[in-house]
């Protein structure tokens, strides 16, 4: 116990240390990326892996936070928390409009509600393109810090407490009722528990981490861009990173998301080959081992 | 129960340290010991024609500087990053290159979006950054809202009202005086770049000769263009002026196949490269559309040379963002000479202080007291672009008059004004 | 005037549609599978068609013909490759076999376009257009490729049809979509069955890319967009569903059509998203779809 508690502390403070044992500027920026990408990929991972919901959306929820913040700060010029805070909202919001179909629909057609949430979102940001800067995306006047140092640091802290809450969520009592729900709503249903609540509580969860980590990126990227936190694109990273990483883990994703930008960072001399790379070593991945990355590390008798 | 989600914990973080061990050390920079080169990076979609075309014509400036000597006896090297037309792409390769492979200066991008995903990136790192493509009015406006912070950005290229200038200045002396057209419809891609476009449009078109009947604005995902063009036909116009840059193709197959009897000109971005012939199996016949420069067209003594070295090189002729990449790499070579330094603030001052003669024309960059500070100076005895026609598959100049080499032809199905009558 | 005009060129992209969608609704059908990569073989058929119909020596018809076969060939593997391991995989617990698939079929669709995009390049191409010229409809200008295209969609459709009710290995077709494991009781190997469908599946996708590309152009990028826009016309006309994919074509087509003449270009797409939000909500089911 004391053992296990001293590598997490470890593991934690060996990253926490990254900035100060000489590694450049430019590794700690992909670092950022991949803190932030985890985060999106960990609150995928419990709408899909524990309430069972296949959201084709993620970068509905990211690009509401994103853009929801990147207009309060451009358009208000409100202080940088409260864009945060407003963001975050907007992303809640819009996990509230998702989990209304999810109660009634099944698979495919609530999967397909998502992908158009994240369509019509796109179009609404390029219709009203005299406020939302339209495809060319949004300059913010604010941002994190412009030093690349502290920028990690705010994206590890997310990364700690989002990890932190979701995790716990996960292993409670909650998570267990949650996936009870998503493999057979009826039987949870029957067995007294109020699915509808819990669902509910999960969508709201994971919009709220996905919203604040998109609002969060556009300080630290300097402008909210549809290409950069609303294109469907985004999403399907995501979702790889969860699936790759081993799904109903959370921590899994994370792994996922830094294989994803890492190898997509190490790969860059072959150009846009690196894209299929990455991609088939994914596709094989989730061939011959179904649970990702961390079933593979925890062995074969794991669900 | 609780064991085990703890293990699993402490096993998954251990593996994430390993993989940012991994990648730490996979990135560590690899350096010769040769003296040391002077690195430029290129941030660029090399999957796109005016991105090859960025990436193509960095490497022949580069080649042409170090065969006179380099700068300051110090050869040019490139850093070239494909940024796959993605604005988070292009901000980490520039990170990389800034911090990792210590460029000095930053060229390239013909997207808006990602250029202006840039900026804020120049002006925080404070690195260089030449955009030779994208035309959204904003690269220059914000340098000019911002100078301090914003003065590393330079617009190698022209922001959408001076595009929209050029076409005016064609419209004027071609499309009036030459065929004696009077009307015109506008039809742009909804897009950023296009809004400042169809603002001058509409200004200065009138005092061109052309009345603007309608302004009509699609989607960019728009597949079926017929609806537009029916409702373009139907106001009776003398010509269509054209704002497309994320389209191309489809509009002017259609345009053709459809038989649209009114002529298409304005700017047609994929036009300008030869590759826009094959593509469009010939369907871009008799379009009209503004670029830099065009293969036989010698803006100045050094247009022809660099065209005739690219197509040696690379097979197809250069694309817009080609010129003006060439352009903007030797005002960066020349201002580090004139500075005798490679810092960022020296280079800002001697590109501001920048008077050569590129492949366009004569280039320099507007100062403080314009909206469009740090944008390439446009106009008469700098540089204003040319127009070019699709003629039986080659790309003939009919504008301006001092370099054109054909006269403006279109085919059968497209009616002409007086000229029909005139005959 | 303008009513004819929305009605002949309503009719034209709508047929396009339903082609496009047919594959997709078909392989859902017969096996189950929602196909994330179709834009990517519609694309990969118009792009082969392109590239061997502008070399002069082959022409446009050995153009299509390349273009069909390689859309059947990319249909084989994605099921040979993608597919049917998944299916076959003892790692993966049946209730998230629909998951593996739609992942696995969108990472080779990612593949695809990327791959794509590096050997054609991202800009748009267009087929070579069969036929050339246009004809006078009632007054209506229309191109006589589009009017090829009409013609050739609802002719496919229509030997789909004939094949599926007509014929015996048509009739396995439906019975695999209906009830699969009352087939193999029969001694009908459904391994058949799959692949019979995904050939069919090919030639479908393969003549419906060629179309599109020869119509509205061809690129890389356009893959995501023709996988979503097949994926929505399938959910709203019912899963599986056939005729109920055509219907949904067409209701798309023409709302898209009207749109675009009657309110604004730039507003295209936006009612038909709309609308299928909510015959999702209150009939999730789609138009003829069983629950």
């Amino acid at each position: 116990m004391k053992n296990q508690r001293i590598i997490v502390a470890i593991v934690l403070l060996a990253l926490a240390a990254a900035p100060w044992i000489g590694i450049s500027d430019y590794i700690i920026g992909v670092l950022t990326m991949i803190c932030f990408y985890g985060v999106f990929a960990m609150s995928w991972d419990l709408l899909f892996g524990y309430a069972g919901e296949v959201n084709f959306g993620p970068s509905f929820l990211i690009g509401l936070g994103a853009y929801g913040a990147g207009l309060a700060d451009a358009d208000l010029g409100l202080p940088l928390p409260l864009c945060v805070a407003l963001g975050t909202l907007a992303a809640v919001l819009g996990g509230l409009l998702l989990a209304i179909p999810a109660l009634r629909l099944r698979g495919p057609y609530f999967g397909l509600i998502t992908l158009v949430a994240v369509l019509l979102l796109q179009d609404a940001i390029v219709i009203f393109a005299g406020t939302t800067g339209g495809e060319i995306g949004l300059s913010v006047p604010d941002i994190l810090s412009v030093n690349a140092t502290v920028n990690f640091y705010y994206a590890l802290g997310l990364l700690v407490i989002a990890g932190t809450v979701l995790l716990t969520v996960a292993n409670s009592s909650f998570g267990l009722i949650l996936q009870a729900a998503g493999q057979d709503a009826i039987e949870a249903q029957a067995l007294g528990f109020n699915v509808v609540k819990y669902k509910i509580a999960a969508f709201v969860l994971s919009a709220f981490f996905s919203g604040l980590a998109g609002a969060m990126l556009v300080f630290y990227l300097g402008t909210a861009s549809v290409d950069a936190m609303v294109d469907i694109a985004v999403g399907i990273q995501v979702i790889i990173a969860a699936v790759l990483g081993g799904r109903r883990t959370i921590i899994g994703p994370v792994l996922g998301a830094a294989f994803l930008i890492g190898a997509g960072e190490i790969l860059r001399p072959l150009g846009q080959v690196s894209g299929v790379v990455v991609a088939a070593v994914a596709l094989g991945t989730i061939l011959i081992f179904p649970n990702g990355f961390l079933g593979l590390l925890r062995g074969r008798h794991s669900a | 129960m609780k064991q085990t989600s703890k293990r699993r914990v402490i096993r998954a973080l251990g593996a994430l340290a390993a993989t940012t061990a991994l990648t730490a050390i996979a990135m560590q920079p690899v350096r010769a010991d040769t003296p040391a080169p002077i690195e430029i990076g290129i941030t660029a979609s090399l999957s796109t024609i005016p991105g090859a075309a960025i990436a193509n014509a960095a490497k022949l400036a580069i080649a042409d500087i170090n065969a006179k000597g380099g700068v300051n006896g110090h050869p040019l090297a490139l850093v070239i990053e494909d940024n796959q037309t993605s604005a988070t792409n292009a901000v980490s390769s520039f990170q990389r290159m800034v911090n990792q492979d210590h460029v000095v200066a930053v060229v390239g991008t013909w997207i808006s979006e990602v250029a202006l995903a840039l900026e804020p990136w120049s002006a925080r790192l404070h690195m260089p950054f030449l955009v030779t493509g994208a035309a959204s009015n904003d690269i220059s406006a914000f340098v000019h809202k911002d100078y301090a912070a914003h003065k590393y950005v330079f617009h190698a290229y022209f922001p959408s009202a001076f595009l929209a200038e050029g076409v005016c200045d064609l419209a004027h002396d071609v499309l009036a005086d030459q065929l004696h057209m009077k009307s015109a419809v506008v039809i742009s891609e909804d897009a950023a770049w296009t809004k400042p476009l169809d603002a001058g449009y509409a200004g200065c078109l009138p005092g061109a000769g052309l009345k603007v009947l309608k302004e009509i604005r699609f989607s960019p995902d728009t597949a079926d263009f017929t609806p537009i063009f029916q409702q373009a036909e139907a106001l009776n116009p003398d010509i269509i002026i054209s704002g497309w840059a994320h389209v191309g193709v489809q509009p002017t197959v259609q345009w053709a196949d459809q038989k649209v009897p009114v002529p298409l000109a304005g700017i047609n971005a994929q036009a300008g490269s030869s590759a826009f012939w094959k593509a469009t199996n010939g369907g871009t016949e008799g379009v009209i559309t503004t670029s830099t420069s065009a293969p036989g067209v010698a803006n100045t003594p050094l247009t022809i040379p660099f065209t005739d070295e690219y197509q040696k090189a690379y097979g197809i002729s250069p694309a817009y963002s080609a010129y003006s990449t060439y352009d903007a790499i030797l005002a960066l070579a020349t201002a580090m000479q004139a500075e005798h330094s490679t810092k960022p603030d020296a280079i800002v001052a001697g590109l501001e202080k920048t008077d050569i003669t590129g492949t366009q024309g004569r280039i320099t960059f507007l100062g403080q007291s314009s909206p469009y500070t740090h944008a390439l100076r446009f106009g008469p005895g700098y540089v204003t672009g040319v127009a070019i026609q699709w003629q039986s598959g080659t790309q003939k100049c009919i504008w301006p008059a001092n370099l054109a080499n054909a006269k403006p032809e279109f085919p059968g199905f497209v009616k002409l004004p007086k000229l029909a009558s005139a005959n | 005037m303008l009513i004819l005009q929305i009605l002949i060129d309503g009719f034209a992209i709508s047929a396009l549609y339903a082609l496009g969608a047919l594959g997709f609704t078909l392989i859902f059908g017969v096996s189950g599978v929602l196909n994330l990569a179709h834009g990517a073989v519609l694309v990969t058929s118009a792009m082969v068609a392109w590239y061997v119909g502008t070399n002069e020596a082959a022409g446009a018809l050995a153009g299509a013909a390349s273009g069909i076969v390689a859309g059947v060939i990319t249909s084989f593997v994605t099921y040979a490759v993608v597919v049917r391991p998944i299916q076959r995989s003892k790692a993966i617990p049946e209730v998230e076999r629909e998951l593996f698939v739609l992942t696995g079929t969108l990472l080779w669709g990612v593949m695809l376009q990327i791959g794509l995009g590096y050997i054609f390049t991202t800009t748009p191409v267009t087929v070579h257009q069969l036929v050339s010229g246009t004809v006078n409809i009632l007054g209506v200008r229309t191109p006589t490729n589009e009017i090829l295209i009409a013609v050739i969609s609802w002719l496919t459709l229509g030997l789909l049809w004939l094949l599926v009710n007509r014929t015996p290995a048509g009739k396995r077709l439906l019975a695999a979509s209906i009830n699969p494991r009352g087939l193999t009781l029969m001694g009908v190997e459904l391994d058949q069955v799959h692949l019979l469908a995904w050939g069919i599946y090919g030639v479908i996708a393969g003549i419906a890319g060629v179309l599109l590309g020869s119509f509205l152009g061809t690129s890389s990028a356009y893959i995501p967009a023709l996988t979503g826009t097949a994926f929505s016309i399938v959910v709203l006309g019912g899963l599986g569903s056939v005729t109920g994919t055509v219907i949904a074509a067409y209701v798309v087509g023409y709302i898209e059509t009207l749109t675009a003449y009657l309110i604004s270009p730039s507003l295209r797409a936006v009612p038909a998203l709309i609308l299928l939000v909510l015959v999702l909500y209150f009939r999730p089911q789609g138009i003829l779809g069983r629950r």
